[in-house]
Formats: C-alpha cells, sequence, structure tokens
C-alpha cells in the first residue's frame, strides 16, 4: 500500500511539475505547484512525518501560494519575453539543464543510496517537534523571533507613507 | 559555564533596540538625535559586560551560546563599530531626510546579528545570526526614501542576499546530511573518522563558501556591492564595509581553522580559497581604477581587502585575521566619515572632482581622510601597513609565497586609486566652489577616535595584540 501511494503521489507530484513549466499561463502554474506541494506534503506523511506534512500543505500550498497569486495579479500575464530573448534563454538554459541532470546522475550514483532506516514514529510528532524547539533548539527558537521582528520593523519602515518627517 | 548571565551582552543591545522603538512612538520630536543617545548608553552596557567577562569562558544553552575570548573581543570590536557608525549618522540623517527612528533600531538589530554569529559554533545559529543581520541591512539600504539609488541598492541587496542564504543553507543541510550534525567541531570529528573526500562534503563546504563569499564580498560573488554600497546613505555604507565582512570572516576562521588543522586531504577546498583570494586582490582592485565616485572606489577596495584576509585565512594565521579586522574597522569608518563630512543639507559630495581643493579648504578633514586612505593602502606607519605584514609575513612562514607576491602587487596598485583621491584634494583646483556644513561635532569625534586607532595600531599595537592573541590562543584548533 505504502509503495503504491508512493508512487502514485511521486508521479502526481512531477506530472504537476511539469505542468508549472508548460503552462504558459502563469495562474495554471500556480496551481500546479499547489498540486505539487500537496503531494510533497503526503509524501512526508508516508515517511512517518505527519507534523511536516501538515505545516507542508499549510505554509505552502495556502499561505505562500496566496503570496504568489497575489503577485501574478499584480503584474502583467499576458506579456511574456520576446522572441528574440527567448532564443537567447533557450541555448544556454538547454545547455544548464544537461549539466544539472549530469551532475544529480552523478550525485545519486556516488552519493545516495536509498536509506534503510525510516525515522521512528515518535520523531515527526508535533509533540516531539515541540520539546525539541523548547529544550535543544531553543536558542535558535529564540533567534527566529529577533528575526522575526527585525524582517517586521524592516518592511514597515520601507513601506511607510514618505511625507512623515 | 553555564550561566545565564552570558546572554548579557545581546540582551542589552535587544532592549537599546525595542526601546529605540517605543521612545520613536511616543516621544515626537523633530530629529532623533536622542534615540542615538539612548542607543549609545546600551552600547556602553552591553560592551561594559563583554569587558567583564573576559577570561570567564561562559557559556548558555548547552553551549550553543558559547562567549570565548575571541567572541568576547569581536563582540567588543562589533559594539565599539556600531557606536561609531551611530554618531556619524546623527547628524547625517536630518541633512539628508532620513530621520527615521527605526534606523537606530535596525542598526541594533544588525548588531545582534553580527554578535550571535561570532559566539557561537553551531551552523543554524550562525545562519539565523546572518539572517538577522542580512533582514536588518536589506531594509537599512533602503532607508534613504527619496533617492532611487537607495531603493534600487535595497532591491539588489535584498534579490541577492536571499540568493546566498539559500546556497548557505543548502550546504549546512548537505554537512548535516553527512556527519549527523551542524555543530562545527562534530562535523570536523566526523569527517576526521571517515573520509573526507566524498562528495556531499565538498559540495556542501562548496557551497558554504558561496554563502559566505557573497556575505564577504569576494570576487566572483561580488556584483552587488559597489551598487548597494553606492546606494545605501553613506553611515549604512560604512557598516557594511566592516560588520558582516567580519562577522563572515570570524565564521570562517571558527569553520576553517580546525578544517585545514585536523583534515588531511583539505587540498581542494584549500585551492578554492586560494583562487578565491586572488581573484578577488586582483579583480577588486584592477575594478577599483575606473571608478569615479567615492563610495564606488571604497566598495572596491573593500572587496579586495577581503582578498587579503583571506590570505591571513589560507595561511591558518587566526591573530592576523583579527588583527587586521580591528585595523580595518577603525580605518574604513574613518574613511567613510570623512566622506560624510563632505555633506550639506540634502547633498552630499561623492565625486572625485568634487574633492579638488579639499585639502586646502578643510584642513582638518583633508588630513584625515588621506591618513585613512593612506593606511588602507598599506604605508607604514599606519595600521594597515602592519595589519598587511603581520598576514603576509604569517603567509610567507606558511610557504603561500605565489600569494603573498600576488597580494603585494595587487596592494601596489590599490596605491594608486588611493593617492589619486590624495592628489585631487592637494593638486587640483577646485572646480565649483560648494560649501559643507561643518557643524557635526560627534562626527569630529568619530575622526579622531577612528585616527587615534589607526596610528595606535600602527605604532604602538602591543597591548592590542596581546589581547588579540590570549583571544586565538583560547581557541581549541
Amino acid at each position: 500500500m505504502a509503495s503504491f501511494l508512493f508512487a502514485t503521489l511521486s508521479i502526481i507530484c512531477i506530472g504537476a511539475v511539469m505542468g508549472m513549466i508548460l503552462f504558459k499561463n502563469q495562474a495554471y502554474s500556480a496551481l500546479c505547484l499547489i498540486l505539487a506541494f500537496i503531494c510533497t506534503g503526503g509524501l512526508f506523511g508516508l515517511l512517518n512525518a505527519p507534523f511536516i506534512a501538515v505545516v507542508q500543505i499549510i505554509i505552502y500550498a495556502g499561505a505562500i501560494m496566496v503570496l504568489f497569486i497575489f503577485v501574478i495579479m499584480m503584474i502583467d500575464v499576458r506579456k511574456g519575453l520576446s522572441p528574440e530573448k527567448k532564443r537567447w534563454f533557450l541555448y544556454p538554459s538547454i545547455g544548464m539543464g544537461v549539466i544539472f541532470i549530469g551532475e544529480l546522475i552523478f550525485i545519486i550514483n556516488r552519493a545516495l543510496g536509498p536509506s534503510q532506516t525510516l525515522a521512528s514514529d515518535a520523531l515527526g510528532s508535533p509533540k516531539v517537534l515541540g520539546r525539541m524547539l523548547f529544550t535543544k533548539y531553543l536558542y535558535p527558537f529564540e533567534i527566529t523571533s529577533i528575526l522575526i521582528i527585525a524582517a517586521l520593523v524592516g518592511a514597515i519602515v520601507l513601506v511607510k507613507k514618505k511625507d512623515t518627517p | 559555564m553555564n550561566n545565564i548571565w552570558t546572554l548579557l551582552p545581546i540582551v542589552f543591545v535587544l532592549t537599546g533596540s525595542l526601546l529605540v522603538l517605543l521612545l520613536e512612538v511616543f516621544i515626537q520630536r523633530e530629529t532623533k538625535d536622542y534615540l542615538g543617545f539612548v542607543s549609545l548608553m546600551f552600547l556602553v552596557l552591553s560592551g561594559a559586560a563583554c569587558v567583564t567577562f573576559w577570561n570567564k569562558g561562559y557559556s548558555y544553552f548547552n553551549g550553543d551560546l558559547f562567549l570565548d575570548k575571541l567572541a568576547l573581543f569581536l563582540s567588543l570590536l562589533f559594539i565599539i563599530g556600531t557606536a561609531l557608525i551611530i554618531l556619524i549618522s546623527m547628524k547625517y540623517l536630518s541633512l539628508q531626510n532620513t530621520n527615521y527612528g527605526e534606523y537606530y533600531s535596525l542598526l541594533l538589530f544588525a548588531l545582534i546579528g553580527t554578535l550571535i554569529m561570532v559566539s557561537s559554533t553551531d551552523l543554524i545559529i550562525i545562519f539565523l545570526g546572518l539572517e538577522v543581520l542580512s533582514m536588518s541591512s536589506y531594509a537599512l539600504a533602503g532607508l534613504k526614501r527619496n533617492d532611487e539609488k537607495s531603493g534600487e541598492a535595497a532591491l539588489k541587496y535584498f534579490l541577492l542576499g536571499s540568493f546566498a542564504s539559500a546556497f548557505l543553507i543548502y550546504g549546512i543541510a548537505f554537512l548535516y546530511g553527512t556527519s549527523k550534525s551542524t555543530e562545527i567541531f562534530s562535523i570536523i570529528d566526523h569527517f576526521q573518522a571517515v573520509s573526507s573526500q566524498s562528495i556531499l562534503v565538498i559540495a556542501g563546504f562548496g557551497l558554504l563558501i558561496i554563502g559566505f563569499g557573497f556575505k564577504i564580498a569576494v570576487v566572483p560573488f561580488h556584483m552587488w556591492t559597489p551598487d548597494v554600497y553606492q546606494g545605501s546613505p553613506t553611515p549604512i555604507t560604512a557598516f557594511f564595509s566592516v560588520l558582516p565582512k567580519a562577522a563572515g570572516f570570524a565564521v570562517l576562521l571558527r569553520l576553517f581553522g580546525p578544517y585545514f588543522g585536523q583534515i588531511t586531504q583539505s587540498q581542494n577546498i584549500f585551492m578554492v580559497l586560494w583562487f578565491l583570494s586572488v581573484l578577488t586582490m586582483v579583480a577588486g582592485n584592477l575594478l577599483a581604477l575606473r571608478q569615479k565616485n567615492i563610495k564606488r572606489l571604497l566598495a572596491y577596495s573593500s572587496i579586495a581587502h577581503a582578498g587579503y584576509l583571506m590570505i591571513a585565512v589560507l595561511a591558518k594565521s587566526h591573530y592576523s585575521l583579527v588583527f587586521y579586522l580591528t585595523v580595518y574597522l577603525f580605518m574604513n569608518i574613518g574613511a567613510f566619515s570623512a566622506v560624510i563630512a563632505l555633506s550639506k543639507k540634502d547633498k552630499e559630495y561623492l565625486q572625485l572632482k568634487d574633492y579638488a581643493g579639499i585639502g586646502f579648504r578643510y584642513p582638518w578633514i583633508g588630513a584625515t581622510l588621506s591618513i585613512f586612505l593612506l593606511s588602507l593602502a598599506g604605508f607604514p606607519p599606519t595600521g594597515g601597513f602592519l595589519a598587511k605584514f603581520y598576514v603576509f609575513s604569517e603567509a610567507v612562514s606558511q610557504d603561500l609565497v605565489p600569494l603573498v607576491v600576488i597580494g603585494v602587487l595587487a596592494s601596489l596598485i590599490s596605491v594608486f586609486y588611493y593617492l589619486r583621491v590624495i592628489v585631487y584634494m592637494y593638486m587640483r583646483e577646485p572646480s565649483t566652489p560648494f560649501e559643507i556644513d561643518t557643524n557635526n561635532a560627534p562626527l569630529v569625534l568619530v575622526l579622531f577616535i577612528c585616527l587615534y586607532g589607526v596610528i595606535q595600531l600602527g605604532i604602538y599595537p602591543g597591548n592590542v595584540l596581546l589581547f588579540i592573541k590570549q583571544a586565538v590562543a583560547s581557541l581549541p584548533f
């Protein structure tokens, strides 16, 4: 059952990513990306990591995609690249793609094998994660709060009304 | 020793920046100088905490936060640097219509980022510290909001910076994947036990070098530097040219010190850094020759200095690296303060041709700027000379002669463009008459502090060098 689910989710995921690249309309691409995120969430679920699975769907498929769609709404969707520019991009990108595939094959051959050990049941549960956050990873967790407030202050000061003294 | 007081330096700065945010809301004033003084007060407290913790070896969070002597020395250096930046900003902000109280708050947040980076050996924490630093930096770069260039700087810095952060976290993930740890020493120990030539290790270190290479602006990851330096408010440019660079090098020291020390097969990474160093010195200095804008010129000069600093990393000479950073802080902030001094309401004089005749018109500014530029070029008896001397002599003793030859030749090139500014100041007739606002006491103070620092470190660096040697001697590698 697990391997059947794995195969299905993977195929849908790869198909969705392909669709994301191939669709001309950015809105369809965004929808495909959501599908891909949901499938990745499912894959995490299969790996005994329910928390990451849910977070994947809530954060990526939910919050981040909303931002994407906002951006697509604001920019002009129909205006693509001009044909000359496209040709200019085409050959380098084919070259880069070939190199990247070569690298992938190399790495998979040399370094990555199928992992025999599955994460233990407890590892991905929210309870364990929460406990880790407040014990072992307390310091990074606290730094994150500084990070967020710095980003918040920065963003607000940059979009504040201009004529304030 | 596990002790909650370890948090004190960071907490003081954090309190300061949050308090500034609150005060800004409740006390409305025409100028925001008073916020600068509040920040300075907290910086003094934090610096005092750093000084009293010397020799104590405090740590907290199971060693995630560890104030060893190196961390304390660098923290103190960064706090001094930020204090100088705040002093030169006070008048600048109202002159250039950048009067936001959040300025000081963001500056302190950025400082917290660097403090976090130098006081930990866990890559995740270093990464988060770097992000705190970067997030505040992106906003600071764009603070001159009526200037398009400033917005461009912020956007460029943000896009390329996030890209670099992605490389960095990817590299950390690779290293974690092979060694099951993000702590530098356990990673190194793991590589010592197994082969260090695994492709994942090389990829991990490579990505880390790209990520940090961006932050410390080594060629070929330097593209953002001139534009960001030119567009940002000038005190912020001074900040960018010193603190992120110094913090990045501190991390490289902690990472590659044990790596080169313990791993026998480290030639690959060594050669990569070697080439980066050569490229940075040569390209940085050559590109600086063509610059007509003083901020862009100093940007390329700061790129070139990253190359010299890289030599110190390669020579495994930690004390000369830290000493170079110390001198670099004073001379670079000094040079930028002199640039800031040449400004008036809503106008900065940044083109090289504006500098014609400055030397006689404003003898103090001309003289101090000349000394800082000579120090950057490496003339004795300034600190810049001794810093370069220590780095190069340590490199020679490590058999890096070709690197040193290239370094010396590159700094010869650099003499040309530094001296050109001085030639303009003293030997050209002023083309257009202009007035500057000379009523800027904090800035004069900073000029003199930096002058004192550069001269003191050049003529008698004894005490400082002693502390630096103590600091690096306490490192476990």
